[in-house]
């Protein structure tokens, strides 16, 4: 009782926590699309909801095989979907080694200075850029999930030790509403 | 003609005979190791093919998926350039709009025919 009261106050639909694999991405997702395209609010925003999850989640996953961050639970993240008044929220967790914190908030706060030209323009630049052998992105992520938001991004680092922050991101996908 | 079965992540690609169709959804655990062997191929049969036609019909695809789109999309351009008639169907659900923008952004950065049609929505 107390754990759905919990749930369904913060209006959680979906939340994982724990390492993300690529079957287990694939599989919230699909559950994600399908609880979506039952509630009114339009196909735009069931993809757009779909396409903020999927960038999220494979974000975390790449950067953390990428900086090999193992050991005491720290590959493990969390993924929440929850829906509040007239937007959806995707939120994600995870670990990331403290030199890299300086790098990441720089990119957060040049997309958050952007408006809608200038996204377009930051995500066609980055598309064109050359992309290096070892990446297993494009670098693109973060800049879609703004294109899909009508709101800034919002994240956090709270320092965990000398050598690891954790990230937080929250990103509001407004709820359409065509039928 | 060659054949990648789709899987729930990534789409059915069919190529050979001067030709390359993309369908379903795309956003594979490695998007530049998936379409690998597509560019593979690509890449040798656009040296002498006179004509070539790619119809893409994918409903979402992910930012790395794109950018492997993008750069199929340059290999046409630079094909059509040596003289390659090079040609571009996009298909969509009339009802993902997101679909339809994310054609008009490419169209925009490309110079070969690009053309763009709704389709009824359901199995097709």
């Amino acid at each position: 009782m107390a754990l759905r009261e919990n749930f369904s106050g913060e209006g959680i639909l979906i939340c994982f926590n724990g390492p993300f694999t690529h079957s287990i991405i694939e599989e919230i997702g699909n559950a994600v699309k399908r609880y979506l395209e039952g509630e009114t609010g339009g196909r735009g925003s069931v993809m757009d909801v779909f396409a903020v999850y999927i960038e999220q989640t494979q974000n975390v996953r790449n950067y953390i095989a990428r900086q090999k961050i193992q050991g005491n639970g720290r590959n493990s993240a969390i993924v929440v979907i929850s829906s509040k008044d007239s937007a959806y929220i995707v939120s994600s967790g995870n670990v990331i080694r403290k030199e890299d914190v300086g790098e990441l908030a720089a990119h957060l706060e040049e997309i958050n200075g952007q408006d809608k030209d200038g996204l377009k323009r930051m995500y066609k630049e980055t598309l064109r850029r050359e992309r290096k052998s070892e990446d297993l992105g494009a670098g693109l992520g973060l800049i879609d999930m703004a294109r899909r938001s009508q709101s800034k991004l919002e994240y956090s680092f709270k320092e965990m030790d000398d050598s690891y922050s954790f990230f937080t991101l929250e990103v509001a996908v407004a709820r359409g509403t065509e039928p | 003609m060659k054949i990648i079965e789709a899987t729930s992540s990534s789409p059915r690609i069919e190529y050979g005979e001067a030709g390359l169709s993309i369908k379903g959804e795309s956003y594979p655990e490695n998007s530049f190791v998936f379409y690998a062997p597509v560019f593979e191929w690509l890449a040798a049969e656009l040296k002498s093919a006179p004509r070539f036609r790619l119809i893409l019909d994918v409903s979402y695809m992910n930012s790395s998926s794109t950018k492997c789109v993008l750069d199929i999309l340059d290999l046409l351009s630079e094909a059509a350039m040596r003289g390659c008639d090079a040609r571009v169907t996009w298909l969509y659900e009339a009802e993902n709009e997101r679909s339809l923008d994310l054609a008009e952004e490419f169209k925009e950065d490309i110079d070969i025919p690009f053309e763009i049609i709704p389709v009824e929505a359901g199995p097709r």
